[in-house]
């Protein structure tokens, strides 16, 4: 898939479309789209790509080894190799319920990081 | 461990080793066995059918050799022997089968020879009898002779209790105990393993696929032996009832079978194709596999190849065809004294009472002081088995353990207790847990037993998780802990 | 607690199994058990930590454990009965079922059942791949448990064969742990799952998919060392020649799911082989009375929120069988799957209510229209077999239709549109 090819994901379709910059910043070409949805997604796809970002967390609680985590809201896309790398240092403390925020403004992307799993004392 | 002194060393601990060693038991004499593997059983052993027969079934057999003497022998020891280990033992009878008339005259054969030697009159029936016993043979089958004695056991669960029984009688047993070099040292032979040395008067040799590289490293092999690899395949336990006998077709390949059989456990057996190969491959080809399927549907045309749940493959050492691969190797090595070698083909299992008994006499031969032990206790309990017992027992048995009511292994339905008591008596791997208690062997193959039995086996042997192993060391299951991977990439 | 007397037994705590118990003790049920065999209620969804759950059913993105926990909260609030650790081992005609746990072992009779089972995943032994039998090799569910609850990784060079769901979402997990994801490998010429996974599991972590390949061979005596990879033709059949090796210290299989059937078929009930579930009327019952299922035990789902409306409905009659003391005889409509078409749940139906049938296509197909002959017809731009399909039939039409014994349904191209 070149750079600027992206794959709808909106049906099991999954036009590929690719998108090319027109004139100016703010037009761009897209060819293959099979409906206007997926036009959209393209665009947003391919200017701003984002993911709801969902991982563990380790608690040192043998009973309870791991609590899983998402953002709150989709981050962009290329903080998520880097997202794993800040969870390794997280110290979690029990009792946590789901929904805690367990960091604030989370990698600076505007979402937090939010416990999906309880862990009980 | 400093030096240990024994008197008879037994190296292997498979259905042979284990077999002498319980049998020299019953008397007042040392003896120590060793085993290179985590556990019993886990060598020539555990690929066995665990088909308990005479091979009267083949044209080989005749009295006077050694081999069909000690199967004759042993026999009728092989369901007593069971019951006191409280292994399972099933009498299912058996077909052996014919396509043609070609092999009707061989079958015709083995009657008149089994009559003249008065072993008793088999007799040939003709297809629509056999359908009465086994309804969906293969059309081309013409017809067969009946052994209403053929029985099946389990050969590790056999292995395992000959172990338990012997070291409950005063053998001491070794497990991870590899033989690195053995010298002789005037009456003596000094073993050295990876755990130590040991100091032995006499050395039996029962170490199966490695039987020739033991006796050679102290200059006592006196026997040719190839190792064949052969490939069983289990069908799903659905098709339980679909065969309720064994069933055997003269194979094309010599030296091969092609059979089907139920198993203690409830499924359906079937195999065995052969092949000579490298010793330690246990790998299986596409080419094998194919082999087995179609010689099963040559026998029982309505199974599909999805039914198969899994196919394995263990080895056989053989004489060579030519010499004759009906004979064995049950006897005093001549070119070095003190050193016994003891290797029986097939049928491994039925032979084993017999080979322990004769392995005994041959040592009173050499004067080894044989002098029974009135303390001698031939009974095992086995580990209860939840699957098989009545609601009335089922409710002691959680009464007394309470983990008996917790379901581990779903589609075998083993408990969580007998899990725990298969660790008590010596599992200490994945595997272990799966020959002593089934768990792990059913139709999901593990995939929803496996992280409990994990679970388990570190919290019994308190040990991490991390630790655990399939079977032999380099089998470890769970390589990283959580983020351990990524700490690694933030270090480096 | 005493299983004595209860009046609904469900047996399997998961997304299905809450479902219809929630719906049955609001239908005014006194007595409503769960019956689950793990640790927790939930089922699978504590290990499935990733989001996509409840986008229809509460229309919002969540992770597995979070719609789960949505259940648990209404199970408390409701005061259904759980058993946790608990496994039912016997289930008969007559549902008379025996559960076992460590408090002991019960025989009861429960006025209805719900089964709630679910699926298991298919192993590796009925693949018959040739070559060793080292360790190292998962299947993805199995494995999906051990890193996201009990907290290790498997192996650091990964293979995972087949691109279902599960497959590719590991893939991605794997990848963000640390691991290094080798190839994703599938039979067919395209994914078994959502294009959605592809992008986000695979392509966003430069992970190859290899379509149209598979597995011919495993190497390694103790842990696995590496596999043999090869391409298939259009019958699936690897062509000799095309294997490549590709080292790795670890496979995952994800080579498909199957209902898990084995007390149903205790207990008598009719299975249908395209689904590997029970054959359901649109009571959501088995040919078994009082005995009803729902979820991934009658067909495997795609979408959680399904298995939790279809178990709502198991969960519904099963509550009113208990009430009336039975359910209504009707005379039904047998639905046949006809072009395209590989299974359809329910498999019988009733022209007296409205009916949501789920259908399942064979193959990928674009441009088509769903034909239930004078009762509905829908179009789609593209059908997959990784996506079923929800299909609405009015009473009405139904009532018209319902002349014949059977009705066959078609997935036809749509012409000249």
């Amino acid at each position: 898939m070149a750079k600027n090819e992206i794959i709808c994901i909106g049906c099991p379709l999954g036009c590929r479309i690719s998108i090319k910059a027109g004139k100016g910043t703010r037009n761009f070409e897209l060819k293959g789209a099979g409906c206007a949805e997926g036009k959209k997604y393209a665009l947003s796809e391919y200017q701003n790509p984002v993911r709801i970002f969902t991982a563990t967390v380790l608690t040192q609680d043998k009973s309870q080894p791991l609590i899983p985590v998402r953002t709150s809201k989709p981050i962009p896309k290329k903080l998520l190799k880097k997202a794993m790398l800040d969870l390794v240092n997280l110290k979690p403390k029990p009792p946590i319920k789901i929904g805690k925020v367990l960091v604030r403004n989370f990698m600076k992307s505007g979402a937090d990081l939010i416990a999906t799993g309880e862990w009980k004392t | 461990m400093a030096l240990l002194e024994t008197e008879i060393l037994i190296v292997g601990g498979g259905v042979l080793g284990c077999a002498i060693a319980r049998e020299l038991s019953r008397y007042k004499v040392d003896v120590t066995l060793i085993e290179k593997k985590p556990d019993l059983g886990w060598g020539i052993t555990k690929a066995n059918a665990g088909i308990v027969c005479q091979g009267k079934d083949t044209l080989e057999f005749r009295p006077e050799y050694h081999r069909s003497k000690l199967l004759w022998n042993s026999l009728p020891k092989m369901e007593p022997l069971c019951r006191e280990l409280g292994v399972p033992f099933q009498t299912i009878g058996g077909v052996e089968a014919c396509k043609n008339l070609e092999q009707k005259g061989k079958l015709d054969k083995l009657i008149k020879r089994t009559e003249k030697l008065g072993l008793g009159k088999d007799e040939f029936h003709w297809r629509p009898e056999l359908l009465l016993l086994e309804p969906d043979l293969a059309p081309e089958i013409i017809g067969g002779v009946y052994d209403p004695e053929i029985a099946i056991t389990d050969p590790i669960k056999l292995t395992i209790a000959l172990g338990e029984s012997a070291r409950k009688n005063g053998v001491e047993v070794l497990l991870d105990c590899e033989v690195e070099n053995i010298q002789k040292q005037g009456f003596e032979f000094l073993v050295r393993t990876n755990q130590g040395e040991i100091k032995t008067r006499y050395l039996v040799n029962a170490a199966g696929e490695n039987i020739d590289k033991i006796a050679r490293m102290v200059g006592g092999d006196d026997f040719v032996l190839f190792p064949v690899k052969g490939l069983i395949g289990i069908l799903d336990k659905k098709l339980a009832g679909m065969v309720t006998h064994l069933i055997a077709v003269l194979p094309e390949q010599p030296g091969a079978l092609n059979i089907i059989s139920p198993t203690v456990n409830g499924n359906l057996l079937f195999g065995i194709p052969i092949q000579i190969n490298r010793r330690g491959d246990y790998s299986s080809t596409k080419e094998m596999q194919e082999v087995a399927l179609r010689n099963l549907r040559g026998i029982i045309p309505d199974i599909s190849d999805k039914d198969v749940i899994t196919f394995f493959s263990g080895f056989l050492m053989m004489q060579n065809f030519e010499i004759g691969w009906h004979e064995c190797v049950v006897r005093m090595s001549s070119l070095v004294p003190g050193l016994l070698n003891a290797s029986v083909g097939y049928p491994g299992v039925s032979a084993a009472p017999g080979v322990a008994e004769e392995v005994v006499e041959i040592l009173k031969k050499e004067g080894v002081k044989i002098e029974p032990d009135p303390e001698f206790n031939p009974r095992i309990e086995p580990i209860p088995d939840f699957s098989a017992l009545d609601d009335q027992a089922r409710e002691k048995l959680i009464k007394q353990d309470p983990r008996h009511g917790h379901i581990i292994c779903r589609c075998e339905t083993v408990s969580e207790g007998e899990i725990v008591e298969a660790i008590k008596r010596g599992a200490t791997t994945m595997d272990g847990v799966k020959y002593r208690t089934r768990a792990g062997m059913g139709r999901c193959q593990g995939g929803f037993c496996g992280p409990r039995v994990m679970q388990i086996l570190a919290r019994e042997l308190n040990l991490p998780v991390s630790e655990i192993r399939k079977r032999e060391a380099g089998t470890g299951l769970m390589l990283y802990e959580s983020k351990e991977l990524i700490k690694g990439r933030m270090a480096s | 607690m005493k299983l004595e007397g209860i009046d609904l037994a469900i047996i399997g705590g998961g997304p299905a199994g809450m479902a219809a118990a929630i719906r049955a003790k609001e239908s005014g049920l006194e007595r409503v058990a769960i019956i689950e065999r793990g640790e927790y209620l939930g089922g699978l969804l504590d290990q499935c930590i990733h989001n996509g759950f409840g986008l229809f059913y509460f229309k919002e993105d969540l992770t597995g454990p979070e719609y789960g926990a949505r259940f648990e909260a209404r199970i408390k609030d409701l005061g259904i009965e759980v058993l946790l650790e608990s496994m039912v081992i016997e289930l008969r005609p007559d549902r008379e079922m025996v559960a076992v746990n460590r408090k002991g072992y019960f025989r009861t009779q429960p006025k209805a059942v719900v089964l709630a089972m679910g699926c298991r995943e298919r192993a590796r032994g009925s693949l018959a791949i040739p070559g060793t039998r080292p360790a190292g090799i998962f299947t993805a569910g199995t494995a999906q448990r051990l890193v996201n609850i009990e907290g290790y990784i498997p192996g650091k060079e990964i293979v995972i064969l087949g691109s279902g769901d599960i497959g590719m979402i590991m893939a991605r997990r794997l990848a963000l742990e640390g691991a290094k994801v080798k190839a994703v490998v599938e039979k067919l010429p395209y994914t078994g799952g959502l294009i959605r996974n592809q992008v986000q599991c695979l392509a966003d972590f430069e992970i190859p998919l290899m379509l149209s390949h598979t597995v011919t061979y495993i190497q390694g005596n103790d842990r696995i060392q590496a596999v043999e990879v090869s391409r298939v033709d259009e019958k699936g059949e690897p062509i000799p020649g095309t294997g490549k090796l590709i080292k790795c210290d670890t496979l995952f299989l994800s080579v498909g799911l199957l209902p898990e059937n084995e007390l149903s078929q205790m207990a008598g009930i009719e299975l249908d082989p395209l689904t590997g579930g029970p054959l359901m009327d649109e009571y959501y019952q088995t040919n078994v009375p009082g005995i009803f299922a729902g979820g991934n035990v009658v067909q495997v789902h795609d979408l959680v929120d399904n298995v939790s409306w279809q178990a709502e409905r198991a969960g519904e009659y099963a509550a009113r069988f208990v009430a009336q003391g039975g359910l209504r005889k009707r005379a039904r409509i047998t639905l046949i799957p006809g072009r395209n078409i590989k299974s359809i749940v329910p498999q019988k139906i009733s022209p007296k209510e409205d009916v949501e049938i789920y259908l399942r296509v064979e193959r990928p197909e674009k441009n088509v229209r769903v034909h239930v002959p004078d009762v509905a017809r829908k179009a789609f731009l593209v059908v997959s077999p990784s996506e079923s399909i929800k299909i609405k039939l009015p009473a009405e039409k139904l009532k018209k239709a319902a002349l014949e014994k059977e009705m066959v349904i078609d997935c036809l191209p749509k012409k000249g549109d």
